[in-house]
């Protein structure tokens, strides 16, 4: 049994899927830093992917800092994101302008979209 | 370096040709999707491969080997399951891998006692008396407990039910990969069954390989477009560029096409060049819709050759 759960849509690649299930899984909680991320192997047979595929997710995922490989140990997830909180808001600009963009040519005004950032926000449970 | 390799490849039977000049290659290691039509001459292709069929021209290389040069110790290294395949139907299960177990030096039997378990097939029963998925879970079994490094399916998923289908493809998953690479040509017309499995994807129509490419690519270059503006009115249906298919206008704002070369930073802004003002919208196409529209491009160009 894998840590997290993929509802695969088709269409959209299987590993972007994927990263994308993974990162949600740690937002809610389902994925503490430090516990063991499932080998390749594993997530191939589990989630019946390709295995380059599976190793594609784990790359990008370590490359992105979400996974940590030690050696000898195996792959876990990290701890969350250091730095300033500026820093850290920053390294969201693309998704927030692009989120900016779609609600004005949906003709949503900024209350509006800031209560449906809130709502989702408090769908995820808080994590300490 | 290619597992399978094909050059200019041809074989008719009688006035059909089955494979047309057809030129592939497929590297060690990936999983390929064969996908097409019935008739689209899958199976013929696969035959030519395994030198199970010859070719009328042209020549197939299998894992560095000439196919009709392929001998019993090439093909101790390829496996083959193929729908309706002949299996020595008297022989138990058991037997059969008994039967199997000394042909391959490669033969491992913690993998096979594995994969028994895992497929819940009955032992002791005459293959002839167990179901259609069995047989070929059976079938199955014998060929990945050698450890094949080239996987030759053909229509593997075709008449299995759900259970027997995820039971197959988990099989294919628990082949080893430490040793050596392995690498899987799976031919099927359910694109679903293969769509997280596949590397790359070829769709063969009328044995002609219509598009061999990487399925993220595909997925990547084929959009649904629509655009919405009052621009899109003046424009001429006929005069819409060639990689746009499917052209429709169903209301006098609305454009929606199929953009056969969609770029991710450049096509929604020459479009909103085309069409000032306009908002576009693109959304990606599963594998199936992709191949629908391929399709019909086809048969469509098809009907105005013989015109």
């Amino acid at each position: 049994m894998l840590p997290f759960e993929v509802l695969f849509r088709p269409g959209e690649p299987v590993y972007e899927q994927v990263i994308y299930a993974v990162k949600k899984a740690i937002a809610t909680g389902k994925l503490h830093p430090g516990s063991r991320f499932p080998a390749v192997r594993t997530l191939s047979q589990e989630l019946r992917i390709n295995p380059n595929t599976a190793h594609k997710v784990v790359s990008a995922l370590t490359g992105e800092g979400v996974l940590l490989v030690h050696p000898g140990i195996g792959t876990v997830i990290a701890p969350p994101v250091a730095g300033s909180v500026e820093d850290r808001t920053a390294l969201l600009e693309d998704e927030l302008e692009r989120l900016v963009v779609e609600a004005r040519r949906l003709g949503l005004d900024e209350d509006k979209i800031v209560n449906a950032v809130r709502k989702h926000w408090r769908k995820f449970p808080k994590i300490s | 370096m290619n597992a399978i390799e094909c050059n200019n490849l041809c074989r008719s039977f009688g006035r059909v040709t089955a494979v047309n000049d057809l030129t592939l290659a497929v590297p060690v290691g990936s999983f390929f999707a064969l996908l097409g039509p019935n008739g689209a001459g899958k199976t013929t292709l696969l035959k030519l491969i395994l030198n199970l069929l010859r070719p009328d021209s042209g020549s197939a290389h299998v894992l560095g080997c000439d196919s009709m040069r392929l001998k019993s110790k090439n093909f101790r290294r390829i496996g083959y399951v193929a729908d309706g395949q002949d299996l020595p139907d008297w022989m138990t299960v058991a037997q059969l891998l008994d039967y199997c177990r000394p042909l391959y030096p490669t033969w491992d039997e913690e993998l096979a006692r594995r994969l028994s378990k895992m497929f819940d097939l009955p032992t002791d029963r005459p293959i002839k008396k167990v179901s259609r998925g069995m047989r070929m879970k059976a079938a199955l079994l014998s060929n990945l407990s050698f450890r094949p490094e080239l996987m030759v399916l053909d229509e593997p998923f075709s008449g299995l039910d759900p259970l027997v289908r995820d039971d197959f493809i988990q099989g294919l998953l628990e082949l080893p990969d430490d040793d050596c690479p392995r690498t899987f040509i799976v031919s099927s017309h359910d694109i679903d069954e293969v769509e997280r499995l596949a590397d790359d994807v070829g769709f063969l129509s009328e044995g002609r390989l219509l598009i061999h490419e990487s399925a993220d690519l595909l997925r990547d270059r084929i959009r649904r477009v629509e655009v919405v503006g009052k621009g899109v009115a003046a424009l001429a249906l006929e005069a819409a560029p060639k990689e746009w298919m499917e052209v429709k206008r169903p209301a006098e704002n609305v454009l929606q096409f199929v953009h056969d070369a969609f770029a991710r930073d450049t096509t929604e802004s020459k479009l909103l060049a085309m069409f000032p003002g306009a908002s576009v919208t693109a959304r990606t196409m599963s594998l199936r819709e992709i191949f629908l529209v391929i399709a019909r491009k086809q048969r469509i160009e098809k009907g105005r050759e013989a015109a």
